[in-house]
């Protein structure tokens, strides 16, 4: 007896000694870190934000600070650097464009030529001044960087193409007047091109800056450098990054000055945040059910929300089997149960989209929406029409480092089409194999989510249709040369109601007479946000990532 | 000295042999490094551009000749996805996962060993069936169970530590605990058993007849001989470790090499990848010979053979 009492001793000493140094650890912990000291707080007084510090988790990491090198996050460009226009959120939901980097501009009558005026005394976080020519320099170095992954914002300029080519050593559709006066010449007018304009892609580089930094620019922190209202302090690759405020910011000075992000797997910033230790939570990153559970229960005070731009599809492959069949692929619309998935998996955080272009979209066009209805069976009478009475087998390819509710989405729309007779099994691929089979035009069918890269229709509906080529790597495979045409034409129609006309008679015609996918549903962006945060005000909602100078802190 | 020269030979014919391997699997899944990069906004133009600009439009062969060649210079290229030369990644991102290694490897021994003498001496008694149980329970869960386990605890519940890596020591500790669990509960059943095995051997009664306590016949001279078995089984943690880690690593936000693999097939980023199964097969060689050379050192009998 008297060895067991010993021995459990030695095991609660252990532990003690253990506890000892969790003790020590918010003391001990490093300056810079003030993180970790809220957490061991526990109580509410760490719960005010002197410091201006906002602490957030990303799920995954960025891949490249160089926006033209990448077009997976845009965290960096968001916050580091400046576009000439900006999107601003109106009140009514809707988004227009803003002058940015740009003071003045005019677009000649023809829609070909763009003369801009930058804004006076702009200069990089480094003191180097802005000038028309770091405009010119950008735009250039997307066409010539052998791994640009930006091209399609800059070709529309007149010479693209031919720098593009490596025909031409300079962009002749750009001149420079001085420091700050330049005009833009287009190949064809394009209405989205100020759109264009604002997004992070564009993103204005210094030619100074880059050409000084070579290849470590986007990789090294302090050779990364831009105008925005953020300097990057640190970037630990896997782990995590921190950004300071920019004393040389042009604009006004935002609330928070300090932003230190982690890389966190989704169930440790659910206990990171309710801790207090993450000061913005973004939903996405979570399993609808946590959010349901626990965040619209607890937090429902704190929720943040704001309608994405963009919108879930569901695509079928016209290149496969009774695919190619037009009353297949119609059967297979009225089969989904657009509006049981949106209740049980998103709790009804969305709206039901029944075309190309989501709601918030600039040709969003009612008529073509509310005519797809749930009838499973209708659908099941198609069918047996088409030749399958039987059904027959067909293969739903999931993407398995989606969101578990993208996953949960898909198990019900397999199981709907089992419904209507149709064997439907879900195959799960690893993200690399799963882009290979479906940039090789070979997967069967597969949901989509397109957010908008800027407000244009063109965004969308080129994406997926506007080439032959774009048809197969969103294994559409989409035959018909026709429409395909008239999308590649409607970029540059000059008249916008006619334009938009053209995209609302184009989305009719792809949807409802070719049933070419199965439109789902637009989705809400939720945040929570935590006790430091007075308000936050996510920006108009085409890219996940958020703009730091949104937040007020406490 | 020979035997040593024939194992370095050796070690030089396993890495040949990795590299070969690693090239040829990673070409023959499917993934295009490519695609990966340019992610949603992939065009057909976009794809044959950065093919090109990553070389990889070249024959295989041309493709591994050139690897080899300039690996044998010490330059195992750049990679695709962080854009930084992949020698320099590994040697970054090593220090993490030694550090991380040995500390979970110090903490699996130590309490391991610690568990099984305990568990050995107070056999069929409570400290007993209370170690065999955490041990079993070390081997059964899986590595993330047990790390977000040891969050939900420690940070969570009890504010004793912190939940990510941050760079201190104190923050190494969660990873550590949680990596060593596993390898913890193996030690401690080993050694209990191998203990017990020793404990009607005639030595002890010896041992015990001239006078020693149970207690102290097991600890100088029981485990002495149930040691070896167990040093065998530490040295092959170690690469198994070297594998757990990939997982903890992503769990605490430690940038080590498990990190960087695992980033490394995701985005199909073939030189990282190259890179990094090199080098661990290479730790893991050389490892293996100090192992050996470390029991040829302890038991005797191995030393005499040779």
């Amino acid at each position: 007896m008297k060895k067991t009492v010993l021995v459990t001793s030695a095991i609660l000493t252990a532990t003690l000694f253990l506890s000892a140094c969790g003790g020590v650890s918010p003391a001990a912990g490093t300056g810079d870190a003030p993180a970790a000291g809220a957490g061991s707080g526990g109580g509410t007084s760490a719960g005010l934000s002197g410091d201006g510090e906002l602490r957030i988790a990303l799920n995954a990491d960025i891949v490249n600070m160089d926006v033209h090198r990448n077009t997976n996050d845009y965290l960096i460009p968001m916050n580091v650097f400046d576009t000439l226009f900006a999107v601003e959120k109106n009140a009514d939901g809707s988004s227009s464009i803003v002058k940015s980097l740009v003071d003045d501009y005019s677009i000649s009558d023809d829609g070909l030529t763009y003369s801009f005026t930058l804004r006076d005394g702009v200069v990089f976080s480094d003191g180097t001044p802005l000038t028309a020519d770091d405009v010119r320099f950008t735009f250039e170095r997307i066409l010539t960087l052998p791994d640009s992954q930006q091209t399609d914002y800059a070709i529309s300029i007149k010479g693209a193409q031919d720098l593009l080519d490596k025909k031409a050593d300079e962009l002749s559709g750009i001149t420079v007047q001085d420091d700050t006066h330049f005009t833009i010449t287009l190949a064809e007018p394009f209405s989205g091109f100020l759109a264009q304009l604002a997004t992070p892609s564009t993103s204005i580089f210094s030619r100074s800056l880059v050409n000084e930094a070579g290849e470590d620019f986007g990789i090294d922190p302090k050779k990364t450098i831009g105008t925005g209202p953020y300097i990057i302090t640190s970037w630990e690759q896997g782990s995590g990054m921190t950004l300071e405020y920019n004393p040389r910011y042009w604009g006004s000075e935002p609330s928070v000055k300090k932003v230190t992000a982690k890389i966190m797997d989704p169930a440790t910033m659910d206990m990171a945040f309710q801790k207090g230790d993450i000061d913005i939570l973004d939903c996405l990153f979570l399993d609808s059910a946590i959010v349901d559970s626990v965040y619209k229960q607890k937090y429902a005070d704190s929720i943040v929300s704001v309608d994405r731009l963009g919108m879930n599809y569901f695509i079928l492959n016209e290149k496969i089997g009774p695919l190619s069949d037009v009353s297949v692929r119609k059967a297979i619309q009225m089969a989904v149960d657009r509006q049981s998935i949106l209740d049980s998996i998103y709790s009804g955080d969305g709206k039901l989209e029944d075309g190309i272009f989501p709601s918030g979209c600039l040709s969003y066009s009612t008529d073509n929406q509310g005519w797809l209805k749930y009838d499973p069976e209708g659908a099941k009478k198609l069918l047996s029409d088409a030749g399958y009475p039987n059904g027959f087998d067909m293969e739903v390819s999931l993407d398995s480092s989606a969101a578990e509710t993208a996953k949960r989405a898909l198990e019900i729309i397999a199981q709907n089409l089992q419904d209507v007779g149709i064997n439907a099994s879900i195959r799960s691929y690893d993200r690399a194999s799963y882009l290979d089979l479906r940039n090789g035009g070979n997967m069967n069918s597969y949901l989509a989510l397109w957010l908008l890269d800027y407000n244009d229709p063109d965004n969308v509906i080129y994406t997926f249709f506007g080439s032959r080529s774009n048809t197969v790597i969103r294994s559409n495979n989409y035959p018909d040369e026709n429409v395909i045409g008239r999308i590649g034409d409607a970029r540059f129609i000059v008249d916008n109601d006619k334009r938009m006309q053209e995209y609302a008679a184009l989305e009719k015609k792809l949807v409802q007479d070719d049933a070419v996918w199965v439109p789902l549903y637009s989705l809400k962006h939720l945040f929570v946000k935590g006790e430091r945060v007075a308000s936050f005000t996510p920006q108009w909602a085409g890219w996940s990532d958020m703009y730091f100078s949104g937040v007020e802190l406490k | 000295m020979s035997a040593v020269i024939r194992r370095g030979l050796g070690v030089i014919l396993v890495l040949l042999g990795v590299m070969l391997l690693i090239f040829v699997v990673l070409r023959i899944i499917p993934g295009d490094p490519a695609s990966v990069l340019l992610n949603e906004h992939a065009s057909e133009d976009s794809i044959r551009r950065l093919t090109e600009s990553m070389g990889l439009d070249k024959p295989l062969p041309v493709q591994f000749l050139d690897y080899l060649k300039n690996a044998l210079r010490g330059d195992l290229g750049q990679s695709y996805y962080m854009r930084k030369p992949v020698l320099s990644l590994i040697l970054t991102a090593f220090p993490y996962t030694l550090k991380l290694t040995a500390l979970s490897a110090s903490f699996a021994w130590i309490f391991g060993i610690l568990a099984g003498v305990v568990s050995a001496v107070y056999h069929d008694r409570l400290p007993d069936h209370l170690f065999r149980g955490i041990s079993l329970l070390g081997i059964s869960v899986p590595v993330f169970m047990v790390a977000l386990f040891l969050q939900y605890l420690m940070y969570f519940r009890l504010s004793l530590l912190p939940l990510m890596y941050d760079g201190s020591f104190v923050s190494m500790i969660l990873p550590a605990a949680a990596l060593g669990w596993n390898s913890a509960g193996s030690v401690a059943r080993l050694t209990r058993s191998g203990l017990m095995e020793q404990l009607d051997s005639p030595y002890l009664d010896t041992a015990r007849a001239k006078g020693l306590s149970t207690k102290k016949a097991i600890l100088f001279h029981g485990l002495r001989n149930a040691i070896l078995p167990v040093i065998t089984l530490m040295a092959l943690q170690l690469s198994g470790m070297l594998s757990g880690a990939v997982i903890t690593e992503s769990v605490f936000g430690i940038s080590g090499l498990g990190k960087l693999a695992l980033t490394a097939v995701q985005t199909r980023d073939m030189p990282l990848l190259q890179g990094t199964v090199l080098f661990t097969a290479l730790v893991i060689s050389v490892g293996n010979i100090i192992a050996d050379v470390t029991n040829t050192l302890l038991d005797p009998r191995l030393r005499t053979k040779s």
